[in-house]
């Protein structure tokens, strides 16, 4: 309990008017240093807590607690939180450094302190010499470390991202995705950041909270919500797979329907159902222990990979072949594709 | 050589069309503003209302008058300040309601901006009537002082600087909400939020971020409620009743009483250069309040 920093416990938002609630008994905690990706669709929940954590709106039920001590009831301007929000949020009437000098400002710190500090987080940036612009004057990128600065310069609590990279240019993005986790190992500060995108997710976080319709569905680090998802939901929403649902007939064994024995490993007991997913790109061509043949239907060529979807009893199956091979497969081939029982994915126990 | 000529060409008639298409607004602008106001000049400078119509001698004997009558500097004080109040009241009373009006997320909000701007729809005269009711001597406050015995004689609300005061500030305060909704532009509630986050509290949310921020609507709600109070002649007339002496109602007893028309077209001038010089500072303050 201790080593966490931040504890959400069983938080609720339901909206006046709202039905449903938005978030719904959602928990979950990070110890100091971590950065978390909440990840979802829009409309899951996930700027909702974010917006519950920085103060912004009450919460309905439930608990923030930072480092033990509980902090619904501290008002967003006491609360000492660091926010960068989707548009970055700078003050148009102010310069860089005015900007981002505001938090300390307001915290009655000198203006010798003041200009030194905003200095150090301009440079921890990297906009040294841009304090005096005014912030139309910067880039879209410039923008987001400016906000980045502002936020950080008031030493907070957490740090928290709404859909940091979504203005940004493909470009920018992964520069900014680069940045934005350099600054975090380099201030240690624990950040929580909103997206809807999987790749941002997996390739920023150190664990991943998928959400689905305000519920958390799964938490875990990258290659466990990847490898490892407990639902169809996180399953389909990370990455694409074939779902397979099958009746356990030996422990390691089960029988899909339509398509033939599936070997894997895990714990399900013999006549239990059981749903799985294959990644494409666990998928061989040829025979193997679970191999099943069909005819190839669908054809994408995407330079490192081709992907094909094959037409296997009743199933279609999607797998990404490298393309060093030989000859590849055409549409209207019969090919066999194959894949190691360990490289079968076991969602969860279906009803 | 026919490509370069062809191209010529089609660009001197696409310039021809622009000019034809520009020509009926150009000649109406011509017609009911340039002329007008050229002859509004050139009769500032005649001897009398029939030289001001028939041409004839220049002279500056009307801005003679203007200039060294102390009568009419005191009116163009009043003038200014009469303005200066009006705007200052109507931008002070319209502030709030313009600034709920720009943040509210209520789904009336279309129907509360529509009711704020409501009394545009009654003629300013029939407005100013209301207020005759309502501050005359007999009117409902004094009737409602009187009764109640808080007061024995008649307080003056009207016929008077300050009967005009209100009553101007209340005909010009849909114009101060519009024009301050217009320019609430860069108002947006993510910059209170951020502001709250890094520490400041309501106060210094306002003070520092939605003030700072709404400026611009503030200041052109009030150089549009000043001109319109310096240019207005029936509320002063009807609510000074002839105790109220500004440009818009001298102009209008030259014109028409004393039939002095040069003097009442000198005045209109002065009104003009009073409109130019505000307009000029109100740009200077733009150009500041945006850089």
């Amino acid at each position: 309990m201790a080593d966490h920093h931040l504890e959400i416990d069983n938080l609720v938002k339901t909206y006046p008017g709202a039905l449903k609630p938005s978030v719904d008994r959602v928990s979950l905690s990070l110890p100091r240093g971590e950065m978390l990706a909440l990840l979802g669709p829009s409309g899951c929940g996930k700027t909702t807590i974010l917006r519950m954590i920085a103060g912004l709106i009450p919460v309905t039920a439930g608990e923030i607690r930072l480092d033990g001590r509980g902090i619904s009831a501290i008002p967003v301007h006491k609360r000492n939180m660091g926010m960068v929000f989707q548009a970055y949020a700078l003050f148009p009437h102010m310069t860089v450094a005015e900007n981002i000098g505001f938090g300390l400002e307001m915290r009655g710190v000198g203006k010798a302190e003041r200009t030194e500090r905003v200095l150090k987080a301009l440079d921890l940036v990297k906009l040294s010499g841009y304090g005096e612009r005014r912030v139309s004057q910067l880039s879209g990128g410039q923008q987001q470390r400016a906000a980045i600065a502002r936020s950080l310069v008031i030493e907070p609590a957490l740090l928290l991202f709404d859909e940091p990279l979504s203005n940004l240019d493909a470009k920018l993005r992964d520069e900014m995705r680069d940045e934005i986790r350099d600054i975090q190992n380099r201030t240690g500060v624990t950040s929580i950041f909103v997206t809807h995108d999987q790749d941002e997710a997996l390739s920023m976080a150190d664990r991943l909270a998928v959400m689905s319709e305000g519920r958390l569905e799964q938490i875990g680090t990258p290659r466990q919500i990847f490898d490892r998802p407990r639902t169809d939901f996180v399953a389909s929403f990370i990455g694409a797979g074939s779902f397979l649902t099958g009746t356990v007939v030996a422990p390691g064994r089960a029988d899909v329907p339509g398509l033939g024995i599936l070997h894997f490993t895990g714990d399900v007991p013999a006549g239990g159902k059981a749903r799985f997913l294959v990644r494409p790109h666990r998928f061989v061509l040829g025979e193997g222990v679970n191999a099943f043949s069909g005819v190839v239907e669908h054809v994408v060529y995407r330079g490192q990979i081709l992907t094909i979807a094959v037409r296997a009893g009743d199933h279609r199956l999607q797998a990404d072949l490298p393309t060093h091979a030989a000859t590849l497969p055409a549409k209207g081939d019969r090919v066999t594709l194959s894949v190691a029982p360990d490289d079968v994915t076991l969602v969860g126990e279906a009803a | 050589m026919a490509a370069v000529r062809h191209s010529s060409s089609d660009g001197s008639s696409h310039r021809g069309m622009l000019l034809l298409l520009l020509l009926p607004g150009l000649l109406a602008l011509l017609t009911t503003f340039l002329l007008p106001l050229i002859w509004l000049v050139r009769a500032s400078f005649a001897s009398s209302a029939v030289a001001a119509l028939k041409g004839g001698d220049w002279t500056l004997e009307s801005y003679r008058t203007v200039l060294y009558d102390p009568f009419y500097w005191k009116v163009a004080w009043n003038t200014l300040y009469l303005g200066v109040n009006v705007a200052i009241f109507a931008v002070a009373l319209s502030y709030p309601i313009a600034l709920f009006l720009a943040r509210t997320k209520s789904r009336w909000r279309g129907v509360l901006t529509a009711l704020a701007v409501a009394p545009l729809l009654t003629s300013s005269v029939v407005r100013t009537y209301g207020w005759m009711v309502i501050l005359g001597d007999r009117g409902v406050i004094n009737a409602a002082l009187q009764s109640s015995g808080l007061t024995d004689g008649v307080i003056r609300l009207t016929n008077n600087y300050f009967g005009a005061t209100v009553a101007l500030v209340e005909i010009l305060m849909p114009y101060a909400i519009l024009a301050m909704l217009s320019g609430f532009g860069r108002l947006n509630t993510q910059f209170e939020e951020a502001a709250a986050l890094l520490g400041a509290n309501r106060f210094r949310v306002f003070t520092r971020i939605i003030l700072p921020l709404s400026l611009p609507g503030v200041l052109t709600a009030a150089l549009l409620v000043f001109v319109l109070a310096i240019s207005s002649f029936v509320t002063p007339r009807l609510m000074g009743g002839g105790r109220v002496f500004v440009i818009g109602t001298e102009v209008y007893n030259e014109a028409t009483v004393t039939l002095n028309w040069p003097l009442a077209a000198a005045l209109s001038v002065l009104l003009l250069v009073l409109f130019g010089s505000v307009i000029l500072i109100y740009q200077r303050a733009m150009r500041a309040l945006e850089t």
